[in-house]
């Protein structure tokens, strides 16, 4: 019984495993998109022009406020209504980026805030000029506050990429409820993409929770 | 003290916080070369005056003069205005506030590069030679965090000269410091003084203030209440409340 | 606009399954808090397996495991209990940690003030650590509570009828993908601003007292 398990786990690894790629490729596309994006919106959101800092902040708020899902459902079956008609490869790296550069702006923001206010004003009495204040002393700064933040949110995003499939990407967990759903075998082979999933986020958190201490310790010494 | 040898002036400088009268119609004149040291209880404003000087606070109301150039307070200050200002007034903090992501070198060659527009070798150049003055040629390489209090504060000190300011601004600069540390920045700031840099000190070092200061400055309650040589007012105080005040430092 | 008033219908399943899963969270993520300070080594690495396993898996897949996996075997089970086991089991391990955070806040002179004083480990933690520790953490248990109502979507998948999939039936429906999802998702976060507001009015209000103390 227990071997038979096993050699279904390795018939149906391929195809867990090509899942798993979609995964993580959707992942990452959605990080580098949604970071970028996130740095401008911080950036706008810690202007000094309240026309720059309120628009920023309202859709950061709107994009933290809705649940993934609502967002990669929007996206997928709302933008056709506005002549928009996307992929479903598209429709959710668009989704998980947009996500994405909501919280991440919010998590930039926090980093750029805690840099020393004696820093600013050191720098400003030092005749800086505000642009030149933000690009050596804020930001380099504040983005590595921010590091340890951000990596914890790529695992999270990573988890969250499994969402879509509710619109029909063969990513992991798509993969594995077809599986299911031909074999009835539901139990075995959902456990098997639950394991995968484990295998990226607990060593990645690991990683992330050692890289901050040693990130911590260069700091404060 | 005529106008035309001073190389700043205020005028009836003040300064309110939420309600409360932090500077309150300050004046005052410093010649060039003059070494100013302001003593006074927390909460007497010397912090807060030192700060409207270079702008770190903009005063409600008053004029700042600098090497003939005025500032009326009251509009609003350009741009140029104050990265002029901040050229020439040079400020040294309490919590030093060098940029910790920086090493020594790159802190006091950044600031010359940008804002004085010199090249990386120039400023480099200027920066070591600073640093040798300050004693820590030897530190150029190392980040502020390796640095001890007082000689992270010699490094300020260097990054604010480094842009050849005519005036230097110290704000309470061993405040943070344990005494013995406190020594080496007082005697980079003893030697800044015999090289006829004009400073204003704001300060609770009395025995500095006595040897090195031209002229001792006591505020309270956003005022001056005197002012003269550190001697006379040391020895000779005519307020009550100067009396006060410096037996609780001296009994200490 | 028609869908309006059928999201709104749907609002206290969604209220339902948030809460429900929150109580249990609650009182699990104590028993697991619990094991990771506990004096057994098996114990303590258990309980910290128990959370990584937890937050480390996508609760989708969890939800499903629970309720495809399980529920079509051995133990039947409503969409709702499915929903509310998986949920719950989630908000445990992330309100455990959120307790261990503040369990760590509360300074140690506290312990050993309390010892010196001869009082037993009960009342220890009762009395003068639990108090201190609850402050800290009000302000984390609901900022997870505003996570656990979004994630309260995911159960749509399942077929648990609250606001996401009533939104998502009527959109089928009617074929207008974009204004259904708007307005589901005007409505979760203007149940969600108020909990983000107090949890900032909290930390605030814990920032100023640490601040006086």
């Amino acid at each position: 019984m227990k071997s038979a398990i096993f050699s279904d786990w390795a018939e149906w690894l391929p195809r867990l495993l090509d899942g798993l790629w979609v995964s993580v490729q959707v992942t990452g596309l959605s990080l580098i998109i949604g970071l970028a994006a996130g740095l401008l919106l911080a950036l706008a959101a810690f202007a000094r022009t309240r026309l720059l800092t309120w628009p920023a902040i309202l859709l950061v708020e709107i994009g933290r406020g809705m649940p993934a899902l609502v967002m990669l459902q929007l996206v997928y079956f709302g933008l056709p209504s506005v002549g928009l008609t996307l992929e479903t490869y598209a429709a959710v790296v668009l989704a998980l980026s947009l996500t994405t550069a909501a919280y991440t702006s919010e998590i930039i923001r926090a980093g750029l805030r805690a840099v020393p206010d004696g820093e600013l004003e050191a720098a400003d009495a030092l005749g800086m000029s505000r642009g030149d204040v933000m690009r050596f002393v804020v930001i380099p700064q504040g983005l590595r506050i921010a590091l340890p933040t951000l990596l914890g949110f790529a695992i999270l995003i990573f988890q969250i990429s499994s969402l879509a499939f509710s619109l029909g990407l063969p990513e992991l967990l798509s993969q594995a409820y077809s599986i299911g759903a031909a074999t009835f075998r539901y139990l075995d082979v959902l456990t098997l993409a639950g394991l995968l999933y484990l295998a990226v986020t607990i060593p990645a958190g690991w990683l992330v929770a050692r890289f901050e201490r040693r990130l911590s310790r260069h700091l404060t010494t | 003290m005529n106008q035309a040898e001073s190389i700043l002036s205020l005028r009836d400088v003040e300064k309110t916080f939420a309600g409360h009268c932090a500077v309150d119609g300050v004046s005052l004149d410093v010649a060039r070369g003059e070494v100013v040291a302001v003593i006074g209880p927390s909460g007497s404003g010397k912090s807060t005056m030192l700060r409207c000087i270079n702008l770190l606070e903009v005063p409600d109301r008053g004029t700042i003069t600098v090497d003939g150039t005025d500032l009326d307070t009251s509009g609003t200050v350009s741009a140029r205005d104050l990265t002029q200002l901040r050229r020439r007034v040079g400020m040294v903090f309490q919590s030093f506030n060098l940029f910790p992501h920086m090493t020594v070198l790159r802190n006091i060659s950044l600031p010359q590069e940008r804002v004085l527009g010199r090249s990386r070798d120039e400023a480099d150049r200027r920066s070591m030679e600073l640093l040798e003055r300050v004693g820590l040629q030897q530190k150029a390489d190392a980040y502020p965090a390796k640095c001890s209090g007082g000689q992270q504060q010699r490094v300020a000190i260097a990054r604010a000269l480094a842009l050849d300011p005519e005036i230097m601004l110290f704000d309470e600069p061993t405040s943070a410091l344990d005494p013995e540390l406190g020594l080496e920045v007082l005697a980079v700031m003893r030697q800044l003084a015999d090289t006829g840099m004009t400073m204003i000190v704001v300060t609770h070092e009395i025995h500095f203030a006595a040897t090195v200061a031209d002229r001792l400055i006591v505020m309270a309650d956003g005022r001056i209440l005197e002012q003269g040589p550190p001697q006379q007012v040391l020895d000779d105080p005519q307020h009550a409340r100067t009396r006060t005040f410096l037996s609780a430092i001296k009994d200490r | 606009m028609d869908v309006l008033p059928i999201i709104v219908a749907a609002i206290p399943v969604t209220l339902g399954v948030t809460a429900a899963s929150f109580a249990i969270g609650a009182v699990l993520g104590l028993a697991l808090v619990a094991g990771r300070r506990s004096r057994w080594t098996v114990v303590r690495g258990l309980s910290r397996s128990v959370v990584e396993v937890l937050r480390g898996i996508p609760p989708i897949v969890l939800l499903f495991i629970i309720f495809f996996g399980i529920g079509s075997g051995a133990l039947r089970m409503e969409p709702f209990q499915a929903a509310v086991i998986g949920l719950g089991l989630v908000s445990a391990a992330h309100l455990s940690e959120v307790y261990r955070g503040s369990l760590l806040a509360v300074p140690k002179g506290q312990f050993e003030a309390a010892d010196a004083l001869g009082l037993s480990r009960s009342t220890t933690s009762a009395r003068v650590i639990a108090p201190q520790a609850f402050r800290v953490a009000m302000p984390g248990m609901v900022t997870w509570a505003i996570s656990l109502l979004k994630d309260s979507a995911l159960v749509s998948t399942i077929g648990v009828a609250e606001i996401m999939s009533v939104t998502n039936q009527h959109a089928r429906s009617s074929g207008d993908g974009l204004m259904p999802f708007i307005l589901a998702a005007a409505v979760y976060i203007a149940i969600g601003t108020p909990l983000a507001i107090w949890s900032r009015w909290l930390e605030k209000r814990f920032a100023r007292i640490r601040k006086a103390a």
